[in-house]
């Protein structure tokens, strides 16, 4: 069964990291579902959270270990989605003409809690955060009006623990906060 | 403590900086090539001749094989210098190598001008996207001050860990610009993101140990890591005490004196019989500083499944990676060793070895007899080296190619003395030796050093024949001339129906050649001088080449058939 995981990895902030990373997916032909850079609370210290699919576990832990190795890497870890709290954004630009159907704003924030948050002259764009699924469900709504662009950010996760990014980096770096 | 005005230290270039990095890091030995994008550095270089001995190679390629078989003798970064485009592209082939076989390299690289990077400038490539995958670590310097912390860091990554190669691209700029800050070389002792671990972990060492305690059929292959970490003293120790017969990989060659009585050879594609087939008979494999390589364990889902598997190995990636470890022990391979042996007991295992004899018997009446003591006319690969370890009592530095004389080397060059071999064994790189053997008598002059070579492998380095004649270092070398690329041969014969498919040469005159460069040689085809041309290559003074015409089709035995089963083992 395809599981889907959840890799974080914690870097120093140094060029060409990204290339580094993903060879080690290219290099074991496995397709990168999603994959997000960004920056976190810690100077100097980036982000990525990637998303891949995966029939086997073992799979995954030599990836991690993988990834662990690379000089740069401050921390990888690898998740289930019932280990972290997750969440994507999508942006739909739909057709909006003169005599065409009008959108449904009501329904839109109570039932799908998503929003119009740009208002053209024959489109609006709307705003939708959540889960792959929830998005996916969403987009089937909309498809009653004419979809002109739909884009939707990788994913973004923290893992349910308590503890903080910075306890995982090691322990003598200087890990001022932003 | 104030300065005043004129104490102030004089600002170096980037290329100073280079110098005098390399200088404060303790390098004597650089192997190089000039071009444009580095000769800022080359015009530095100019002012330290006394202190960095600069070797020029006749090719970039054999400047890294050079800096590997340095590296490999003297367990520390060989360094090589090239320009960018082409020189950077033909160092490629020695980094791959040097990655699958963990060596530490620090290469430096030329680049165009900071302000031409992207623009498909005279020379350019993009060295740091292309030798990503084969480096440990690389890095690009468009800015002098950066120098002297990123020469440290590349000799601290190189070295410490699992050894491997870091390359350092640097613009032509980051070279001739002056620093606008004084140079100081700070020597790194750790990095925050790169933290290897040497000392093992207390109950890693106690769950190995219980395991090896318990154990009736232990079984030890020691790799590579014995040598790096120069752990032969400490695998002895220890199988001293535990009774527990020993196989050294293709690379761990020399960990142990092949006349050890608890030495049984090693195991893998061409490795010996008992070694490989009693691999799935043991209770208990210790590994040691070794990768399972799937020449090694030929098919995975069959390979040693009733054992327990103890791993002592410093890259936490190679464990669970090929072979499930019960007890994996992360840590170098000294270290590791070391807090095992109070732990673990005395034993004999007398009637374990001794299933170990009785297939050396079988392998010795069917393989090493016929190699040896043929009655043919036709020089054997296995008698040469065999009459080659006698001589040199196996105390000789051998530095192999890949193909058939590779393997016939490591069967019957007996090592009697520790770190003692040099062969390209994870990337299999033809023309690696002629290069590394220079590279490793570089390193240690005074040691004997031989270069086995096939007679292809030759062809693809051997202007660095011009390189050996211009050190007048003594290196040995051998060619073991059967007129194929017998490796290649051997599978067509066996596996593809004797098809031969582009595997003979027409070879040059290898001697002419040699002579051509100023080496000296000789040629030997009669069975009956085989040894007097043996003892001319021994006693000579200078660089000396004796090409061996051997049997053209013979055969490297025992064989496991690629990813076949370790107990499946061809004897003919
Ligand atoms: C650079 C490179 N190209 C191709 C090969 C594939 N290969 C492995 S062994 C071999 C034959 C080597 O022939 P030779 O050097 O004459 O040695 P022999 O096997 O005859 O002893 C070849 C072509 C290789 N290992 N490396
Ligand atoms: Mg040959």
């Amino acid at each position: 069964m395809l599981t889907t995981y959840t890799i974080s990895v914690f870097t120093t902030n140094t060029v060409g990291l990204l290339n580094r990373i993903t060879i080690i997916f290219t290099r074991r032909r496995l397709n990168i579902e999603c994959l997000t850079v960004s920056e976190t609370e810690r100077k100097g210290v980036s982000r990525f959270t990637i998303v891949i699919r995966n029939e086997n576990r073992e799979f995954v832990e030599k990836l991690v270990r993988q990834i662990r190795k690379i000089t740069d890497v401050l921390a990888v870890f690898g998740y289930l989605d019932d280990e972290i709290v997750f969440n994507e954004i999508a942006l739909f630009k739909i057709a909006t003409p003169l005599h065409g159907e009008s959108i449904d704003v009501k329904t839109i924030n109570l039932d799908w809690n998503a929003k119009v948050v740009h208002w053209g002259l024959e489109y609006v764009v709307v705003e939708k955060n959540g889960t792959e699924d929830e998005i996916h469900e969403f987009y089937t709504y909309l498809k009653k009006w004419e979809i002109l662009e739909y884009i939707k950010s990788g994913r973004v996760a923290v893992g349910k623990t308590e503890k903080g990014l910075v306890a995982y980096l090691p322990e003598e770096g200087n890990w001022e906060i932003v | 403590m104030g300065q005043t005005q004129s104490d102030q230290p004089t600002l170096l270039t980037g290329a100073q900086a280079i110098m005098q990095s390399l200088v404060e890091q303790g390098v004597t030995t650089i192997f190089g090539y000039p071009g444009g994008a580095i000769m800022p550095t080359y015009d530095a270089l100019y002012d330290y001749q006394d202190q960095l001995h600069h070797i020029l190679v006749r090719h970039e390629q054999g400047a890294g094989h050079a800096a590997q078989g340095y590296a490999r003798m003297l367990n520390k970064a060989g360094v090589c210098m090239v320009t960018s485009g082409p020189g950077a592209t033909n160092l490629i082939t020695p980094i791959a190598d040097a990655m699958l076989d963990s060596t530490p390299l620090v290469c430096i690289v030329g680049q165009v001008r900071g302000n031409l990077l992207g623009t498909d400038a005279f020379q350019e490539c993009d060295v740091i996207g292309m030798s990503m995958p084969v480096t440990k670590w690389n890095y690009q310097v468009v800015d002098a001050n950066e120098i002297p912390e990123i020469m440290a860091k590349a000799f601290y990554i190189a070295e410490t860990g699992r050894p491997g190669p870091v390359l350092i691209d640097i613009t032509r700029t980051a070279q001739s610009d002056k620093m606008t800050i004084p140079f100081e070389y700070k020597p790194i002792k750790s990095l925050v993101s790169y933290k290897p671990r040497i000392e093992p972990k207390a109950e890693h060492v106690e769950a190995a140990a219980k395991l090896i305690n318990a154990a009736k059929k232990p079984y030890i292959l020691a790799g590579h890591g014995v040598l790096i970490s120069g752990a032969e003293q400490e695998l002895n120790d220890f199988v001293d005490k535990t009774g527990i017969p020993v196989a050294t990989t293709l690379l761990g060659m020399s960990a142990m004196d092949a006349d050890h009585p608890l030495y049984v050879g090693w195991p893998g594609m061409h490795g010996n019989y008992g070694a490989n087939v009693l691999t799935n008979s043991c209770d208990v494999l210790i590994a040691i500083g070794m990768r399972f390589d799937d020449r090694i364990t030929g098919d995975l889902a069959s390979y040693a499944k009733q054992a327990k598997v103890v791993h002592i190995e410093i890259d936490p990636s190679e464990v669970d990676k090929n072979v499930k470890a019960d007890a994996p022990v992360i840590g170098d391979a000294k270290s590791a060793l070391k807090a095992l042996l109070p732990l673990v007991n005395k034993n004999e295992h007398t009637e374990w070895r001794n299933e170990f004899k009785k297939y050396d018997a079988e392998e010795y009446e069917k393989i090493d007899k016929k190699d040896i003591f043929h009655d043919g006319d036709k020089i054997k690969m296995g008698e040469a080296v065999h009459m080659l370890s006698n001589k040199t009592k196996g105390e000789a530095v051998v530095v192999t190619d890949v193909g058939q004389h590779q393997m016939v080397t490591n069967r019957y060059y007996r090592f009697k003395k520790r770190n003692s071999i040099v062969t390209s064994g994870g990337a299999g790189t033809m023309g690696f030796a002629l290069p590394a053997a220079f590279g490793a008598k570089v390193a240690l002059p005074e040691r004997e050093v031989i270069a086995i070579i096939g007679d292809g492998g030759f062809q693809m380095t051997l202007q660095e024949l011009g390189t050996i004649a211009q050190s007048g270092l003594p290196v040995k070398i051998i060619i073991l001339n059967n007129n194929f690329l017998g490796m290649v041969r051997q599978w067509q014969e066996l596996f593809h129906s004797r098809r031969y498919s582009f595997v003979e040469l027409q070879n040059p005159d290898f001697i002419t050649i040699a002579k051509g460069f100023g080496i000296d040689g000789h040629k030997v085809e009669d069975r009956a001088e085989l040894s007097a041309s043996l003892d001319t290559l021994l006693n000579s003074k200078t660089p000396y080449l004796l090409e061996i015409v051997c049997e053209k089709e013979g055969n490297v035995f025992p064989m496991v058939p690629a990813g076949g089963s370790v107990t499946n083992v061809r004897l003919e």
